[in-house]
């Protein structure tokens, strides 16, 4: 499959699609805990990295294959990521925005001093594992998930919880337990596109996981539209593809950048596709067309 | 609903035009027949410009200088720059994007880190990638397609170790490391050999910690101790606050360490303290010892940079451009699988910072060292040791 793709276009774009890809499954995870519980988790790329290094250090040291370490990846960001909601969550207030500010520095300063992970000087030698094939089928897999929760029960709950948490709990909603579990799937889907980044740049380095990358997912979210999730894609498209593309134009290129967001979110407040749902447009499409057949039987 | 429609349009031109632009930048063809091409990878923006942007202008010049020359067997050179921002999860994209454009070899980056991540890209494409700065472990052991032309601390400090034993005297030294740091680290484990191979002792071993400002105890156990010198293998922030308490404390000693002193703050911050102490680097401006290729090079920049001073990032990248070139030429041939091989047996070469060997794991050695010394706030060749 690698192979059949790689006949049509060049390595070079491979590698973009496949860093977007990678950027797409953390912003869905944002996407689950800011757009959709209403939570601001300021320390995506910390999670990022407990995915990246895990992942890498498996295997690295234990040779474990690839499916085994995306996973194990993915579940220990969401191990720490519970571990950082519980405190926070029984707060009211945006307290997990705080906490999860402070965890983002400790994670960084502690990978940076930790002999296993190579320190400031980085960890390298990781095998190259993901390709196209691999992050698309994430990717799709995790958009599949995420329409489907959002469209359940749960996906209900978290979103009344975003609306009025207040409400929510005199409906018999538990917010702490939501939000958690909220935050738990969506710190296991930064985990495991971190994996998916650590073994597709093969040298990782705490300096990538600071605060200005987990502000870059956070972006992807918010100009895409907040709790939207072709939005979210549309979004992480946008951003990781304009400051490439826009490379021609060298220095002037994060002046285009940051007008370009400036401008996105003068006219469109809500991010592009914000209060857009294709879901519900289809269906009142259908019921239109289907109201006028009606009447045209009638008129028949 | 007319406005609406508007901005939509607007959007979806604006996105066509990115994805234009993007096709025309990345989807050119390898021009094959009368250049070849030389990627450069490094930030001209960001954190590293200055490094970056220094490394591309000694390339220039050595392009330049070739193609006047009637280039490499028969062909011009050509750079093709890719600025990666000092981001280094944008630099696997531009190494990614140099080599879909269809250089035979890429001079950077003059960072450790980002030089490792481009070397497991150019490793499996087979590109040459020749990094005009990286000093750091493990780079060129990822594969036989990379090297560095840059002075190794573990080259250098045995020399300089020796220096100060033979012409300076010292016997005694203390050896201050920064903990943490791994620049600081890796020397001290360096150092450490190096001393006892020439007999010198080390009668104290104190750690500071990056960011320290206080160093009063760690003098405090040095005033009771007998010494001719400090090694100090940290930078220079640290390094000048270090020297000034130990002024403070009534120590007359000077102090001696590795490039990571190297920089103008280290006589801003420590003033008459640091006066004598002894920095080594791969490359500096010596007027006396300049001669031939030195000396052409340093007029030259000097002429093209309303008279600034080259340093040791646009040498070094001078240097490499060269060393492909003369590789090229060697070989007889512009493919990075059989210049390669040629590369890798250079010996002797002779370049703008000295003389440049390949040993047998294609780690440069390099010849000479530069010791430089603080005087009356400036940095002056103090000796210009040769490595053997």
């Amino acid at each position: 499959m690698e192979a059949i793709i790689s006949t049509f276009t060049n390595p070079y774009y491979l590698q973009v699609a496949s860093i977007m890809g990678v950027y797409m499954i953390a912003a869905l995870g944002l996407h689950l805990i800011t757009g959709v519980t209403g939570q601001f988790s300021f320390g995506h790329a910390a999670f990022l990295s407990i995915g990246a290094y895990t992942s890498a250090l498996m295997s690295l040291y234990l040779g474990t294959p690839f499916i085994l370490n995306l996973l194990v990846g993915g579940l220990m960001a969401a191990l720490w990521g519970v571990l950082l909601g519980i405190p926070s969550f029984k707060l009211t207030g945006d307290y997990l925005g705080i906490t999860t500010l402070g965890f983002g520095e400790i994670v960084k300063v502690v990978f940076i001093n930790m002999k296993i992970t190579g320190g400031a000087g980085g960890l390298g030698g990781i095998p190259r594992e993901t390709n196209v094939v691999v992050v698309y089928s994430i990717v799709v897999l995790a958009i599949w998930g995420l329409y489907r929760l959002q469209n359940s029960r749960f996906g209900r709950a978290l979103l009344a919880i975003r609306e009025d948490e207040i409400a929510a709990e005199s409906m018999g909603i538990n917010p702490l337990l939501y939000k958690l579990k909220g935050f738990a799937l969506g710190t296991f889907l930064a985990g495991v596109s971190g994996a998916l980044y650590a073994h597709l740049m093969q040298y990782l380095n705490p300096a990538d996981f600071g605060f200005s990358r987990s502000f870059e997912i956070l972006n992807f979210v918010v100009l895409g539209g907040l709790g939207s999730i072709p939005g979210t894609v549309l979004g992480t498209s946008v951003l990781t593809l304009a400051p490439e593309f826009l490379r021609f134009v060298r220095e002037y290129r994060m002046l285009i950048y940051g007008a370009l967001m400036v401008t996105m979110m003068i006219f469109r407040p809500y991010g592009l596709l914000g209060g857009i749902d294709f879901g519900k447009m289809f269906r009142r499409y259908r019921a239109q067309r289907k109201s006028m057949k009606d009447k045209k039987a009638v008129q028949g | 609903m007319r406005k609406k429609r508007f901005i939509f349009l607007l959007t979806a031109l604006l996105a066509v035009a990115m994805l234009t632009a993007g096709c025309g930048g990345g989807g050119e063809e390898a021009a094959e027949g009368d250049t070849i091409k030389i990627g450069f990878l490094g930030g001209l923006t960001g954190a590293h410009s200055h490094y970056g942007i220094e490394t591309l202008k000694g390339m220039k010049m050595a392009v330049e200088d070739i193609n006047a020359a009637g280039g490499v067997l028969g062909k011009k050179l050509e750079i093709v720059e890719g600025d990666h921002g000092s981001n280094s999860s944008e630099a696997a994209n531009v190494t990614q994007k140099l080599i879909t454009q269809g250089v035979t070899a890429i001079v950077g980056d003059p960072t450790t880190g980002i030089t490792k991540s481009a070397a497991q890209i150019c490793q499996p494409a087979q590109v040459v990638l020749m990094s005009a700065g990286a000093v750091g472990t493990g780079v060129v052991e990822i594969g036989d397609f990379i090297y560095r032309d840059v002075l190794l601390d573990a080259v250098a400090a045995p020399a300089v170790t020796k220096y100060l034993k033979e012409e300076l005297g010292w016997g005694k030294v203390a050896l201050v490391t920064t903990t943490g740091l791994p620049y600081s680290e890796s020397l001290t484990s360096i150092f450490k050999p190096a001393l006892e191979e020439e007999g010198i002792e080390i009668v104290a071993e104190q750690s500071i910690m990056e960011k320290d400002t206080n160093f009063s105890a760690q003098v405090t156990e040095l005033t009771r101790k007998d010494f001719d010198g400090v090694i100090f293998t940290g930078y220079y922030t640290e390094g000048a606050l270090f020297m000034k308490e130990m002024r403070k404390q009534g120590l007359n000693q000077v102090m001696a360490g590795g490039d990571g002193l190297l920089g103008k703050e280290l006589y801003e911050l420590g003033g008459n303290a640091v006066e004598g102490s002894m920095v080594y680097a791969g490359f500096a401006v010596d007027k006396e010892t300049a001669a031939g290729k030195t000396a052409e090079f340093i007029e030259k920049y000097k002429a093209n940079n309303d008279g600034n001073i080259p340093d040791m990032f646009s040498a070094q990248g001078y240097d490499a451009v060269m060393l492909l070139a003369d590789a090229m030429e060697a070989a007889d041939s512009s493919d990075p699988k059989v210049f390669k091989d040629t590369l890798a047996a250079t010996k002797d070469w002779e370049g703008v910072t000295g003389t440049i060997t390949f040993d047998e794991n294609r780690e440069p050695i390099k010849s000479p060292v530069y010791l430089q010394e603080v005087k009356d706030n400036a940095f002056v060749v103090k000796a210009v040791i040769p490595i053997s």
